[in-house]
């Protein structure tokens, strides 16, 4: 069994009455992808905005690497490697690959002067071709180019390197394959993978059950605020996880899963 | 284009981007406006004419050096033409009921300032109502402020010779141009807020707030501070360039600087800095500070009646953002 990275442990979120977060409990291996489904309003964006540190949670313990600890802010849970992708809020469209690729992180010289420190421009270019080398779209991609040039597939491909080379142990996919082509949603999903062979989490929120089967380990099923279903993608099949999230049949299939 | 066009690129593509750069056909419409002013009106190009223009730049200038900061970052600011009043009327009112001495009273207008500006970036950020209406508000207030305490009645300046008169309004010859103390300021404001957008960490803060605040703030950028900082910056600029301009005239007028709002939003934005934020360029404010005013002193020059002179400035102004919007349109098609 591959070693644990990210737990959760009963978290609980209600937003005035609306209880949005039951009871929600579930556990992230190191190099795994976990394929988080269900309908609109289930809680997963409320799931992921906590663990991101959107919000905190009302109740409720997340442990990473076994460490319990409490995420207040988006800072925070990058500072322990967790890192957020969201389809369009990821990339500042007139910034240079380069610049957003550091937004927030930038290399600087004479870093005492804070915020007014001076960028360490060759640094921040050469640590950009290097990394955009690494994940095999330098070849297509300039550094120094405007993200606004860039296609859908191919922001999603940055924002996604980004969170790999900040050494990220959990990568939050929230709807990478949206209002992408099927072309560029392919090598989205390829890109997953190669993310999961170098080791990192991939915890990925997505309507397109197709997708989930391409790339997923595990899938994890939320209605209204709860986690109803966790199956290993090996062990079912595409008919059933769309019941489940659309809450046919759903007995039959949870005493399934409990007897797992 | 703003900070990805300024890195080292080969020659031909950087060449390029040059030509399609904002700032870069503001420059041409500056050339082509003076071009025409000096050839209709010899006295244009004058030293006495020249130097006059540099006497009113830069106060219109420092004001629209934080007001391009202030949009790159996707915010406004109306209430600096009432600043601009305000800040001078509250130094001589202190100044002359025996309250202060002229220093002290400059720095608590100075502190009015950072008040006002402080005020509106907070209302703007953390209660969540545009900067537009916000700082609407705010110009009638500080305005309404203004007119009250002065009674509607302009005030007598400080005009003793000092120290203080020196740093803000002091003047010298250079060959036959007289050049006020204020050009200095410009110059030294212009290059710190060109290493701010350009060069330094705050400055890729600024941009990526203005063009996509979400993902700025999910990096970890603290967007709400930068802002409220901006507009501190900005009111901050405003009441200076107010003290500069009431020492250069020795008066302190409740009305200065009505309609400077809108004047300062039109040169950033016909310098090349986008409305919506994300896209700033100080070189291009620069150009447009310099465009408005050769604009408003050309067509005096050439002779167009006093009643009618906004209705030549309105459409040379509108003139220029379409001359600049086609421009733009045509460099990035080639």
């Amino acid at each position: 069994m591959a070693q644990e990275v990210l737990r959760l442990q009963n978290l609980q979120k209600s937003f005035g009455s609306v209880r949005a977060l039951k009871n929600a409990s579930f556990a992230l291996n190191e190099g795994e992808v976990v394929a988080l489904l269900g309908d609109n309003g289930a809680g997963k964006s409320t799931l992921i905005k906590a663990i991101s540190g959107v919000f905190p949670v009302d109740r409720g313990e997340i442990y990473v690497r076994g460490q319990k600890v409490s995420i207040r802010s988006t800072r925070d849970a990058m500072d322990l490697g967790i890192e957020t992708i969201h389809q369009d809020t990821s990339l500042a469209p007139d910034l240079s690959i380069a610049r957003n690729l550091f937004l927030g992180r930038e290399p600087v010289n004479f870093k005492w002067l804070g915020v007014f420190a001076p960028l360490d421009r060759a640094k921040l270019r050469d640590a950009a071709s290097t990394l955009l080398k690494r994940v095999g779209i330098s070849k297509k991609l300039d550094a120094d180019a405007l993200v606004s040039t860039l296609s859908g597939g191919e922001r999603q491909s940055i924002a996604i390197s980004r969170a790999m080379q900040f050494a990220a142990k959990v990568i939050i996919l929230d709807e990478p394959t949206n209002n992408l082509g099927v072309e560029e949603t392919h090598g989205v999903l390829r890109f997953v993978k190669e993310v999961r062979a170098a080791g990192h989490s991939v915890l990925l929120i997505t309507h397109n059950i197709h997708h989930v089967f391409q790339v997923a380990d595990r899938i994890i099923v939320m209605r209204r605020g709860e986690i109803v279903a966790e199956q290993t993608v090996a062990d079912t099949d595409l008919l059933t996880v769309e019941s489940i999230i659309t809450g046919a049949d759903m007995s039959a299939l949870l005493k399934e899963t409990r007897a797992k | 284009m703003t900070i990805a066009a300024e890195e080292e690129m080969p020659g031909a593509k950087r060449r390029s981007s040059l030509i399609r750069s904002p700032q870069f056909s503001s420059l041409i419409i500056l050339i082509v406006l003076l071009a025409v002013f000096a050839i209709a009106d010899a006295n244009f190009l004058s030293p006495l004419n020249i130097s006059n223009m540099m006497a009113f730049l830069p106060e219109l200038g420092i004001i629209a050096l934080g007001m391009t900061l202030l949009l790159t970052a996707g915010e406004f600011d109306l209430s600096v033409g009432a600043v601009f009043g305000l800040a001078p009327v509250v130094v001589m009112l202190l100044v002359q009921n025996g309250e202060a001495g002229i220093g002290v009273a400059l720095l608590a207008g100075l502190l009015l300032c950072v008040a006002i500006g402080a005020i509106n970036g907070l209302i703007v950020t953390k209660i969540g109502i545009s900067s537009f209406l916000v700082t609407l508000s705010m110009l009638l207030v500080v305005r309404g402020a203004a007119l009250y305490i002065t009674q509607g009645f302009p005030l007598k300046s400080w005009d003793q010779p000092g120290f203080f008169v020196t740093l803000l309004a002091g003047s010298f010859y250079v060959g036959s141009f007289r050049l006020y103390t204020s050009l200095w300021w410009f110059v030294g404001l212009s290059l710190l807020a060109v290493y701010i957008l350009r060069y330094a960490k705050l400055g890729n803060w600024i941009s990526a707030i203005g063009s996509n605040r979400n993902a700025a703030v999910a990096r970890g950028v603290p967007a709400d501070a930068v802002k409220i900082w901006l507009f501190i910056l900005t009111s901050v600029l405003a009441g200076l360039a107010g003290m500069i301009s009431a020492f250069r005239i020795s008066a302190a007028s409740p009305v200065a600087g009505t309609g400077y709002e809108l004047e300062v939003i039109a040169m950033v934005v016909v310098g090349g800095t986008a409305l919506t934020g994300g896209r700033g360029t100080i070189l291009g404010t620069i150009v447009g500070a310099l465009m408005l005013r050769a604009i408003r002193n050309g067509i005096v020059l050439i002779g167009v009646p006093g009643l009618a002179y906004n209705i030549f400035v309105g459409v040379i102004i509108l003139a220029m953002l379409i001359l600049h919007a086609l421009l733009q349109k045509n460099a990035a098609r080639s």
